[in-house]
């Protein structure tokens, strides 16, 4: 992993942040008066104008550009209009309990996800390949509210073993878990699979068994590490699938995190807390990506890292 | 080829599993039942005033949530009633036709920008590629739910924007399958040969290479469309998509939802349309995918 490598990462991670920033700019100025938009409808005229002399909404689109960005860097937000505490805050303390769902639905994918594809890929055509692609198919095309709705009205109403909503013990946090792993479990088993198949019909392969190494030994030591970079891949970018995800679960199961926030901060247009939860989100998505792709690096030195355009 | 199969030698007879067998037999069997299923969605969504008893507004405060025919209630509510008495049957028909109606227009929309951005990408190449594949990795990389959330609680919620905004759902998808197909195409002698001859590159693109690209994006399609409903039954749902009066699958659910003790059949009907839809159109998908990959030894022609 050289430098150069790095830095074009870290370029390509600030312009998709400046592009976020600038979306929501364009956003917010496109849909009226931001300062009529982000303070109550019951602000007074002092407060709309010291609200005007902070963002510089006097002077031009450019300047205000410029000044948006600048509070941005900062971490200013704006103010929440529901309590009047800054937006940052507001959601910030709602972070904690939004990671504890979307770790433990991480674990899951990873720990269910990644063993189902390799069994899969092993015993392929077999029992437990059908089984697993049988389950890959559900999990895709479940709507993961429905199927919070549906576990909810199996194992809180009926069989009362677990409780529909709200957070406190562990077995608050199993059924939003399980709903939110679902979807990513089901894609990443399903890559998992396919990427093990493409590797265990590599020459290499049949070197390892022709050497006599035991199949544990190949599967884990030779396959697997081949097998990663397409898994890491789809990982990351399941990332983003167990954010948008945790938005309606976290409102199905009254789970009271950044989505539950972000859901009900739209209802009640408090606007400077929906652009907070987005910029954050953005940025979190940033990282994620750049994380995979200096994972890529320290998987497989082969990489190109010159390569300008994986995408052609 | 099973030569490089890892597992150790099995018995000769292998016994196949009830799975097994009802997997060998899906392109005939479950595909037509996919097909099936979608045909009658799309038959219900065309006339839904035909094929619902009752409007999809109409109330009868008297026979508030009751429960489906089968399980006592009134025979004629097939699926029972909810908490103004409405028939949840009739609503789930109707709300097939907005949800279908939303997803095929937004199908449309995100397929038409995203193909033609695509192309432009590949035609202009330079810094007007580089922008587009700089939105297409910015669109990939926030997760869309969040992004149109934003957007409605900016602009507030109306039908037209609704639609335009889950319209530019995965329009990054199309615009990166069409930008690599016009650039593997512009390599291959035929385009340059039509374009030698001196025939404009916007006729070339329309009659040479957009023919050659429809196979792949009708994939592509059947990967989007589910998504797209899911995108928009997940908005209704969360109350921010559709508003009542209309009906979405989503918004019916929702509903419901606040009705699971006492009255399930509120919701649980339109949960199960979306559920067996996006699965119909994911494993028409696949297969289709299996067909049209010639790397896979297409069984088609």
């Amino acid at each position: 992993m050289n430098l150069q490598f790095v830095l074009t990462k870290l370029f390509r991670g600030a312009m998709t942040l400046l592009l976020a920033v600038t979306f929501v700019f364009i956003v917010l100025r496109a849909s009226g008066d931001p300062a009529q938009m982000m303070l109550s409808d019951e602000a007074s005229p002092e407060a709309l104008a010291a609200f005007r002399a902070r963002w510089g909404l006097d002077g031009s689109y450019l300047e205000q550009y410029f000044t948006y960005l600048s509070a941005i860097v900062q971490g200013d937000f704006g103010d929440s209009f529901r309590d009047g505490r800054p937006a940052l805050q507001v959601v910030m303390e709602r972070v904690p309990v939004t990671l504890q769902l979307g770790i433990t639905a991480l674990l899951i994918t990873l720990l269910l996800g990644i063993p189902a594809g390799i069994l899969a890929a092993l015993n392929r055509g077999k029992f437990v390949d059908h089984a697993a692609m049988s389950f890959t198919i559900f999990g895709q095309s479940v709507p993961n509210f429905f199927l919070g709705i549906i576990l909810i009205l199996v194992f809180s109403m009926t069989l009362r073993w677990l409780p529909s909503s709200g957070t406190g013990s562990f077995w608050h946090l199993v059924m939003p878990a399980a709903t939110l792993a679902t979807a990513t479990t089901a894609t990443v088993a399903r890559f998992t699979r396919s990427s093990m198949l493409d590797v265990l019909h590599q020459p290499f392969m049949r070197t390892a068994k022709a050497k006599g190494i035991p199949q544990e030994r190949r599967v884990l030591r030779h396959a697997l590490p081949n097998a990663a970079i397409p898994v890491v891949t789809v990982v990351g970018m399941r990332i983003g699938g167990l954010i948008g995800g945790a938005v309606t679960i976290e409102t199905v199961f009254a789970w009271p995190g950044v989505g539950m926030l972000l859901v009900n901060s739209v209802n009640q247009r408090d606007l400077a807390v929906v652009q907070a939860v987005v910029l954050l989100i953005a940025l979190t998505m940033v990282v994620v990506n750049l994380v995979v792709d200096l994972t890529y690096g320290w998987l497989d030195p082969r990489i190109d890292l010159h390569s300008k355009k994986a995408t052609a | 080829m099973s030569a490089a199969d890892l597992s150790p030698a099995l018995p000769a007879l292998r016994r196949q599993s009830w799975l097994t067998r009802i997997w060998k037999a899906r392109p005939p069997l479950v595909i037509g039942l996919c097909i099936a299923w979608l045909v009658v969605v799309i038959l219900a969504a065309l006339f839904a005033e035909y094929l619902a008893p009752f409007g999809f507004a109409e109330q009868s405060l008297l026979k508030r949530l009751k429960p489906p025919g089968a399980l006592g209630g009134p025979a004629e509510n097939l699926f029972g009633t909810d908490d103004l008495g409405r028939d949840v049957f009739s609503r789930v028909i109707y709300a097939m036709r907005t949800s279908i109606l939303i997803a095929i227009m937004a199908t449309m929309i995100g397929a038409t920008v995203g193909t033609a951005l695509g192309i432009v990408a590949a035609h202009f190449r330079g810094w007007v590629d580089d922008v587009i594949m700089m939105l297409v990795d910015f669109q990939a990389s926030v997760p869309f739910l969040i992004v149109a959330l934003a957007v409605l609680a900016f602009f507030g919620n109306n039908f037209v924007l609704l639609i335009i905004l889950i319209g530019l759902f995965g329009w990054d998808g199309y615009a990166r399958i069409a930008r690599s197909l016009v650039l593997s195409t512009n390599g291959q002698g035929y385009a340059f040969a039509i374009r030698t001859l001196g025939v404009h590159p916007a006729k070339v693109y329309v009659h040479h290479v957009m023919p050659n690209m429809l196979g792949v994006i009708m994939v592509q399609i059947t990967l989007n469309f589910p998504e797209i409903i899911l995108l928009e039954t997940s908005l209704s749902f969360l109350g921010l998509g559709v508003q009542p009066p209309g009906t979405s699958l989503g918004l019916l659910l929702g509903e419901g939802r606040n009705y699971l003790t006492t009255a399930w059949w509120m919701g649980i009907p339109a949960g199960m349309v979306i559920f067996l839809t996006t699965l119909a159109i994911s494993l028409l998908g696949d297969w289709l995918r299996d067909m049209l990959d010639p790397s896979l030894g297409a069984k088609s022609e």
